[in-house]
């Protein structure tokens, strides 16, 4: 299958390395906020053409979807989204919070503190990236958005230009609860290009 | 046309927006009204000082790691009035009342570049206590009101009307997908008895703790509880084997044991304890897998209660 | 300053991690002998046949983590000088690693931190 030669298994390991960089910098920042342990961890990584992704990436496709999006660019651009579903956004947003919050008054934090919770995980990703392959991105603000799942894959094969995806799982594991969400960079394909070039350079110094 | 600098400075100062302007070093380059009407710090006081001398009082380390990374990487950060409530020490100094507490806020931190490649923070911060109340009345028709009309007000979990429809669903989704299902029914054991012994209002109590102890095992988003009706609850849990579904049942059965709510009217333990009807297998059209897990409840309490009994699907 | 060649083993499931550190380490003590495993389970069998005199260790890793390790290590070999590297960087787990007799160090790997490491293996006790 193709989808196997896009990425090396030591290009996806470096990638992965990367990744987890970034993990460690934002569950330390969240613990520092939840005033307790939290682990973040990403099993694995596939890159995908956008036209491959269905329902099956994403599970349970009735539910609904909280996205936090980045447009992020530099020496390769991509729209970095955080996905977990409403319901998981929900609880891992009422533990951030802590207090015994009645639903409706979380569901009046939800948006806001999904997008910091958002925000704090894409930008370890991508200063983790930027420390270890020596570059420097720039970043949009984070957007928050409550979505279905088929709305979430009409955004990844809708996007003309972005013809490849980045899949990440995410699992969010704190005292109460694991959680697992995904996180995903659309690129086009001169950005995947240069995205590999810059994982060569890091590889090749080593 | 181009709006001349100061203009420009009067819209800043014109907006409904906090907003400071600080350097690589953290002094502050600029620093609105908007920030001196919360504060009583003059722009001319603030400005050429480093932003953590600023204030008579310290800031936080979150606010400080926040504006250092937005530095150093160049990434725009948020910090949410959900998670950090008033990072700054602003206050609504219109009020004049001794006490003092801090406006809620919600801060966006951007990084800025100058041509000649200096970099700045600009540090926006707006009021929430509005936009709180803004989005109460927009969101409380229907996102509320949907969440409401699925959960059972006393204990906080689902309700029956939102079971029946999961179950429909997890039901021919198992048959589909030829996957296990496992069907939970729980009842409080000799529970009229305790609310004779105790009053209603304890036994709402112990509704809730046995209701958020059963919850508290479940561990996977297919995963669901919902109280049945009474002192009955009902779980419903995809993708376990037999073996597995029964050990289930004795986490949940210990889950209540462990809580040690006294109940001198049982007979069994003096506490409350619970029995559970399980079914479980790969269902097919004509089951009846609800049916089967009230039978094997009703097989728990004829054999003592305290206890789970497993009906295979036939 | 003495030179006797040391053997350090560098356990990390992550290859280029493994690739990153040996490099670094390479660059400073070329004439150190070095070890990898991918797991806590193999780097616990490599000790037993090869005790080696210095430790990197990460913390995730597929089956036991790295401080389990650390632990049965220097249960049997109190005299191996072992760092737990980790991307992990909360406070729990550094106050394992320093419960353990050992010292935390932060991933990424960089000149700097490969310092801090080499700095704990080659001080005194």
């Amino acid at each position: 299958m193709q989808q196997l030669n896009i990425l090396s298994e030591l290009q996806c390991d470096a990638l992965a390395e990367v990744f987890n960089i970034g993990a460690g910098r934002a569950a330390l920042s969240i613990s520092e906020i939840v005033n307790d342990e939290v682990k973040l961890s990403i099993p694995c990584i596939e890159v995908k053409k956008s036209t491959e992704i269905n329902a099956e990436i994403l599970p349970l496709p009735n539910e609904r979807f909280g996205t936090v999006h980045q447009d992020f660019s530099g020496p390769f651009e991509a729209t970095a989204m955080l996905v977990f579903s409403e319901e998981n956004a929900l609880e891992i947003v009422r533990d951030m919070m802590g207090s015994q919050m009645s639903l409706e008054e979380l569901v009046e934090f939800e948006q806001e503190a999904m997008c910091e919770l958002g925000n704090i995980i894409l930008n370890a990703c991508l200063s983790a990236m930027a420390d270890m392959l020596s570059i420097s991105l720039s970043s949009s603000l984070p957007c928050y958005t409550i979505t279905s799942c088929a709305e979430v894959i009409n955004t990844i094969t809708g996007s003309t230009d972005q013809d490849y995806v980045l899949v990440l799982n995410i699992v969010f594991t704190s005292v109460k609860r694991q959680s697992e969400g995904h996180l995903i960079l659309l690129l086009s394909s001169t950005s995947l290009t240069n995205l590999i070039k810059h994982i060569d350079r890091f590889l090749g110094n080593i | 046309m181009s709006l001349p600098n100061y203009v420009l400075e009067d819209v800043f100062n014109a907006i409904n927006l906090g907003l400071i302007i600080v350097d690589a070093e953290y002094n502050v380059l600029f620093w609105n009204d908007w920030i001196f009407k919360r504060t009583h710090i003059k722009q001319a006081e603030a400005v050429s000082h480093k932003l953590d001398s600023v204030f008579s009082e310290p800031l936080s380390v979150t606010f400080l790691n926040a504006i250092k990374n937005t530095l150093e990487y160049g990434l725009p950060t948020v910090l949410s009035n959900a998670l950090h409530r008033s990072p700054l020490p602003l206050y609504d100094l219109s009020l004049q009342t001794d006490e003092k507490t801090r406006i809620p806020q919600a801060i966006t931190i951007s990084p800025l570049q100058s041509q000649q490649g200096e970099l700045y923070c600009v540090i926006q911060v707006t009021d929430s206590s509005t936009s709180i109340k803004r989005e109460k009345m927009l969101r409380s028709h229907s996102e509320i009101f949907k969440r409401e009309a699925n959960t059972d007000s006393l204990t906080g979990i689902y309700n029956r009307r939102f079971f029946d429809e999961h179950y429909k669903i997890a039901f021919h989704s198992a048959i589909r997908q030829q996957q296990y299902l496992s069907i939970f029914m729980i009842d409080i054991d000799f529970f009229k008895d305790y609310n004779d012994y105790y009053g209603h209002l304890k036994g709402d109590e112990t509704l809730r703790a046995v209701a958020q102890a059963l919850k508290s095992q479940l561990f996977r988003a297919s995963d669901l509880i919902a109280r049945y009706g009474g002192e009955e609850f009902v779980l419903i849990l995809p993708d376990l084997s037999e073996e597995q579904a029964e050990k289930f049942a004795e986490k949940l059965k210990n889950s209540i044991f462990n809580l040690a709510i006294p109940h001198v009217n049982s007979s069994l333990f003096n506490q409350v304890t619970i029995s559970i009807g399980l079914c479980a297998g790969i269902p097919q059209e004509e089951y009846d897998i609800l049916g089967r897990a009230d039978a094997a409840l009703y097989l728990a309490k004829q054999q003592g209660r305290n206890r789970c009994v497993m009906l295979s699907l036939l | 300053m003495t030179t006797i060649p040391k053997k350090l083993l560098i356990v990390d499931d992550s290859k280029v991690s493994r690739m990153l550190v040996r490099a670094q380490i390479v660059a400073v003590h070329p004439e150190w002998t070095i070890l990898d495993a991918c797991s806590g389970e193999e780097s616990i069998s490599l000790v037993e046949k090869d005790p080696p005199d210095y430790c990197i260790m990460d913390i995730n890793m597929p089956g036991i983590l790295g401080t389990d390790a650390a632990e049965i290590i220097l249960k049997i070999h109190p005299q191996i000088r072992i760092v737990i590297f980790s991307a992990n960087i909360q406070e729990t787990y550094q106050s394992r690693a320093n419960a353990l007799g050992t010292i935390f160090v932060a991933k990424p790997v960089s000149e700097k931190s490969i310092a801090i490491i080499l700095n704990h293996f080659q001080c005194n006790n």
